[in-house]
């Protein structure tokens, strides 16, 4: 039997309190393309980074092809040839193309000057080899998305890495570009290169992996070969048994498509030059409304503008019947409208305060005494909201930052609830959200219909907007192309219809 | 149980301050028994209050992630309109409230730009220093301007009152307002939010732009403030005061009392600490006969260290 | 393609301004005053190009003026005590310009402190050293003596170009000061060393990205350092050639100049931001701000106003440079679609 290309042995990483990574044994065989699956916070980044030496592990060793190497320095790892393509771009906006693919290992010449015909020229050859065509001396920045990952995937290539960890490589590329990712991988598995591949994209871990490792709590679970394990095994590995049980239990309520029969927020040909176009729909009172789409198709901007976060340019909205303009998220919130958004950490939580001033954060006048802040019923509100939302554990003076992802999504759903909103958007609820708390926020969504708000969520996870929605809008490139009860439509119709075919 | 040396370190960390000035404080009474008479301790105080109001008027800046640079030149200008005000015949209280117009004016105009048009904070403050500075001059040239014949206003730096400087009940009730703003009101848990996070606290409801303005309002008005007790207490105006350095040990003081410069976490309390902390180095140093450049190297390695500790404890 | 069209702009806005005071301002297109453009702003183009190297890391650098007085210093207690050879005080006050530079970054880099806080802190200490060290202070009587080493006074010539050619008899050229030279050569250097060298590259990814330069195996750390270093240098040649000219040196020497380095280097096109602009941007942007202080002058504007003027000259360039960079990120949002990760 050879020996693997890159070897970890009993890898653990601890921060403060928290276990990120307990006694992992982890390798790759050349030629092998590794899946790599789990629930957000089962420690799949810790051992990506510790793997490319971004992060220094607080027990344990690596071994790339039978040689221990010295941990936690990104260049010894580039050098033994571990390359990584990141969910998020690393690349130097403002610089060329070739510039970016041979950072840092330009070719030089006299007085430590750049050959930049031969750094053109390396690169064409490099393109040339994988069948890629960007102009190497494009702006990164100018450069669409998807050329971007492919940009970011030849600086991987150029180091001519032996072993390519991929995480959520996906993330940005529509179905066809996801398609020649996967030709690629196949090509470079097929001269000896060992891939990790990690993905929430079941069907992609089937589509192009050799083997599985599952992860969960920060340990390895499970390891097998893909063709030995069924998909909804796959899951129960993920998530626990308990867990995967409840989630299907929750999928099976009944739906109220147009909820109470009162319209509560009406947009009509909303638009925003270059970003979208005469929107219009409706939204009832009693209803979840799931507005889905690719990335791209501009639903987190459109949501902004109804909240008062952007200005449109045209159009009008009416909100319980009431023509409404608003130039400020604190109009809207006046109109009983809230916002959760998409990025908790960037745009939601104050994340070194309490989980206390969170949950106020949004009703302050209402927890004051003339001018005063009325500590008494701060406390009480935050105690009445952690027990409605079964927030864990209960501790109102901890600081947001150190709440699991779902508490966290909790949180910032409480803080408008204590609102009592009559229009309540959120914008993905559930991204990086373990499948417990998912459906623990699904259950959260629907006693707030139930109570008479009105509800509208942006998803692009098909599972979740099957699940929870009553019914489902879809937006295509800025405009939006169709409204269905959430029953009258199957799962292939709305594929198609995501992905523009009329 | 055997604690490790980083283990006590973290736990000792949020303690530094204060340790620190008890060391310095034994330090000083030791080699100058003078140090610890009630006399020099209240003159401490008094040095102190001038840095000490524009320090509690910034801090609520830096925990939103700004500064001010240009607090040295408003203390000039606020002294300089305050007296000529007087000398021109406007009676004590107005021209008091014409030298603290001119905080009030460049902290607006400052917060409008930060907030508004979202230039960053140091060089638009920076280039505010610039152009208060060459304003003050403009209006009061570089002589030093006596006050003769206002004793009402002279008192204000130097008089007493039930046995303390009137400037120390000046800088106690700056502290005291501020400090129950900070706990009391929502507007000390708005400045936190913003510190943490502008663009939630923006999409929770808040009027963020406006709320900055008014900060730097407020350190503007403390800076005006100072002004008026420092052109009192030396009985001359001067567009010269506040000489490069002032907004030093104010940014000083206010970082050694906690506050990061990256924004959040804040407390006007500890800033107090840290204005008496450099108080008392200054005193000390003052006393023991420290020649002055060694009092500027002292303070720059000071401040360096200080946050250096502030990011290891991070 | 844009940062060209933007340095021609700028380049066309200094032409604009030029010919404005040459129709204005009576005495400003002489051959003298061109002199005076060409000696007063040549060592505040060298600041310039120095401050664009912090700025460039997202940093920014406020010792310059302490570290210029420093290296002043420096030079007056070599020359005036110590009497060392011209030859060799110079390398020695270009080494320890550059030192208190790398002081900055290694504050920045190993404390991890924000640059203009540290840089507000060395500014403070550096200043404090030139009291320590002022040879006007430890030997009474030296602050008269005037710096009569060729060596170093020899850097304040002249240059007849007019004569040279031999049209000196039809028109009047400026004669071009050498420290014009010193700044062209410095220009040509760091502009390769920026443009052409893996160095530069490297320095340009980590203003523009830390984590990707970090992730490429760049030692982000040392490419700061030297970033820093490179600005330290910069105000030692500047103070150099200030000594030059002044035959002296003073405890004050270079004070307030952060302000007018900082200004013509984002005037220059060198973003806040990081990771975008050149050091041909900043020389025009010393020369375009030479240009409207002088212009100013001889319209007999007091220098308090232009005080006034240098801030919101300051202000405009960063507005600008924020324009400049919302229209960028604009462009990325169309590019990344519906999320930005800027």
């Amino acid at each position: 039997m050879t020996t693997p290309l890159i070897r970890g042995r009993g890898l653990g990483r601890i921060y403060g309190a928290l276990t990120a990574l307990a006694d992992a044994d982890f390798e790759v065989m050349p030629g092998e393309v590794r899946g790599l699956v789990g629930s957000n916070g089962a420690g799949k980044s810790t051992l990506v980074k510790i793997l490319t030496g971004a992060v220094e592990p607080t027990s344990g060793t690596v071994e790339i092809m039978g040689e221990p190497v010295k941990l936690g320095d990104p260049s010894e790892m580039i050098r033994r040839g571990v390359a990584c393509i990141y969910q998020h771009s690393n690349l130097a906006p403002a610089m060329s193309v070739m510039d970016n693919v041979f950072l840092g290992r330009q070719p030089v010449g006299r007085f430590g000057r750049i050959d930049k015909k031969k750094l053109e020229a390396d690169t064409r050859a490099l393109m040339a080899k994988h069948g890629m065509a960007i102009d190497p001396l494009a702006t990164v920045g100018n450069l669409p998305t998807v050329k971007q990952k492919e940009v970011e995937i030849l600086k991987a290539l150029a180091l001519e890495a032996r072993v390519l960890l991929m995480d959520e490589p996906t993330g940005w590329l529509s179905a066809a570009d996801v398609a020649r990712l996967h030709q690629t991988i196949r090509t470079l598995r097929a001269s000896g290169v060992a891939i990790v591949y990690i993905s929430h994209m079941l069907d992609e871990i089937f589509s192009v992996c050799d083997t599985v490792t599952v992860m969960r709590d920060g340990r390895v679970i499970a390891e097998c070969g893909i063709a030995e394990v069924r998909r909804a095994r796959l899951v129960e590995l993920m998530v626990g048994e308990k867990l995967a049980r409840d989630s299907a239990a929750a999928a099976s309520v009944a739906r109220r498509p147009g909820g109470t029969g009162e319209i509560r927020l009406a947009v009509r040909d909303l638009s925003k030059k270059g970003v979208f176009r005469d929107i219009s729909f409706d939204l009832h009172a009693g209803e979840i409304l799931c507005l889905t789409g690719l990335i791209g198709s501009k639903r987190t901007e459109l949501m902004r503008v109804i909240f008062g976060a952007d200005r449109a340019d045209g159009g009008s909205m009416t909100v319980a019947g009431q023509t409404v303009d608003f130039h400020s998220p604190g109009a809207a919130m006046a109109a009983g409208i809230g916002f959760v958004p998409e990025d908790r950490h960037r745009d939601g939580l104050m994340l070194g305060l309490s989980m206390t001033d969170n949950l106020i954060m949004s009703t302050i006048p209402q927890v004051c005494r003339s001018i005063f802040l009325d500590r008494s019923r701060v406390a009480a509100t935050a105690k009445r909201l952690v027990a409605d939302l079964a927030i864990q554990p209960p501790d109102v003076n901890k600081p947001a930052r150190l709440f699991s992802g779902g508490n966290q999504q909790k949180i910032l759903v409480g803080k408008w609830l204590n609102l009592g909103p009559k229009i309540l958007i959120l914008d993905e609820p559930t991204v990086g959200v373990d499948v417990g708390a998912k459906a623990e926020i699904y259950g959260i969504l629907r006693a707030q219909r139930d109570a008479g708000a009105a509800i509208l969520v942006v998803s692009s996870d098909l599972e979740e907007v099957t699940t929870v929605a009553d019914r489902i809008a879809v937006m295509v490139s800025g405009r939006m192309v169709g409204i269905h009860d959430a029953d009258a439509i199957d799962r292939s119709r709305l594929i198609e219809e995501i992905g523009g075919v009329a | 149980m055997i604690a490790s040396v980083p283990a006590l370190g973290r736990r000792l960390a949020p303690h530094a301050l204060p340790l620190a000035m008890l060391v310095i404080i034994i330090a000083f009474a030791v080699s100058e028994p003078a140090f610890l008479k009630p006399d020099n301790l209240i003159g401490i105080v008094r040095q102190v209050a001038i840095t000490g109001i524009m320090a509690v008027g910034m801090t609520f800046v830096i925990m939103t992630g700004g500064i001010d640079l240009s607090v040295g030149p408003v203390l000039a200008l606020s002294g300089v309109i305050a007296l000529f005000s007087l000398d021109a015949g406007v009676p004590l209280p107005l021209s008091i409230v014409a030298g603290l117009s001119v905080g009030l004016v460049v902290g607006l105009l400052n917060g409008f730009i930060v907030a508004r048009l979202e230039l960053p904070p140091i060089i638009v403050t920076l280039a505010m220093l610039s152009m208060v500075r060459g304003s003050a001059l403009l209006i009061g040239g570089p002589d030093l301007h006596p006050i003769r014949g206002h004793e009402a206003y002279a008192a204000i730096g130097s008089g007493d009152f039930l046995g303390l400087p009137i400037s120390v009940h000046l800088f106690a009730a700056v502290t005291v307002l501020m400090v129950l703003v900070q706990k009391l009101t929502p507007l000390g848990l708005l400045v936190a939010a913003i510190g943490e996070n502008e663009r939630a606290a923006r999409l929770s409801g808040h009027r963020t732009r406006l709320t900055k303005m008014a900060l730097y309002a407020i350190c503007g008005v403390g800076a005006a403030i100072a002004g008026i007790v420092q052109s009192s207490q030396v009985h001359t105006a001067s567009a010269v005061y506040g000489e490069f350095g002032t907004e030093l040990d104010v940014i000083a003081s206010v970082v050694l009392g906690g506050t990061s410069l990256m924004g959040g976490n804040g407390s006007i309390a500890r800033t107090i600490l840290g204005v008496m902390f450099l108080g008392i180095i200054n005193n000390g140093m003052n006393i023991l006969n420290v020649p002055i450049d060694i009092q500027l190297i002292a303070k720059g390695v000071i401040i360096a260290v200080s946050l250096a500790l502030s990011e290891w404890r991070a | 393609m844009t940062a060209r069209s933007a340095a021609f702009a700028l380049l066309a806005f200094f032409v604009a301004t030029f010919i404005f005071f040459c129709v204005a301002a009576p005495r400003f297109a002489t051959a003298s005053n061109m002199e005076n453009l060409m000696s007063g702003f040549s060592f505040v183009a060298i600041l310039a190009i120095g401050q664009s190297f912090p700025i460039l890391l997202r940093g920014i650098d406020l010792s310059v003026g302490a570290i210029v007085a420093l290296a002043g210093m420096i030079v007056f207690d070599l020359e005036l005590i110590f009497h060392l050879p011209g030859w060799l005080i110079l390398p020695i006050a270009l080494v320890a310009a550059t030192l208190a530079g790398a002081l900055n970054g290694w504050l920045v880099v190993k404390l991890k402190l924000q640059p203009f806080i540290a840089t507000l802190a060395t500014l403070a200490a550096y200043r404090g050293l030139v009291y320590s060290i002022s040879g006007r202070q430890l030997v009474p009587g030296l602050s008269t003596t005037p710096i009569r080493d060729p060596w170093i006074t020899g850097l304040e010539t002249y240059f007849d170009f007019g004569s040279l050619l031999g049209i000196s008899d039809w028109v009047t050229l400026p004669w071009v000061p050498l420290s014009f030279f010193i700044m062209l050569v410095v220009l040509a250097a760091f502009h390769f060393l920026l443009g052409s060298t893996r160095f530069g590259r490297s320095l340009y990814t980590v203003g523009g990205n830390p984590e990707a330069a970090r992730l490429a195996g760049i030692d982000t750390a040392r490419v700061t350092l030297a970033g820093y270093a490179v600005s330290g240098f910069c105000a030692g040649l500047a103070a150099i050639l200030l000594v030059a000219r002044l035959t002296t040196a003073t405890e004050a020497l270079g004070t307030g100049m952060e302000m007018s380095a900082i200004a013509a280097a984002v005037i220059g096109g060198v973003s806040l931001s990081g990771g975008i602009g050149s050091v041909v941007g900043p020389v025009i942007g010393a020369f375009l701000l030479g240009t409207i202080l002088i212009g100013l002058t001889l319209l007999g504007i007091s220098q308090y106003v232009q005080q006034i003027l240098t801030g919101a000259i300051l202000v405009a360039a960063v507005g600008y440079d924020r324009i400049l960079d919302l229209r960028r990120r604009r462009r990325l949002v169309a590019n990344l679609a519906e999320e930005t990760h800027a």
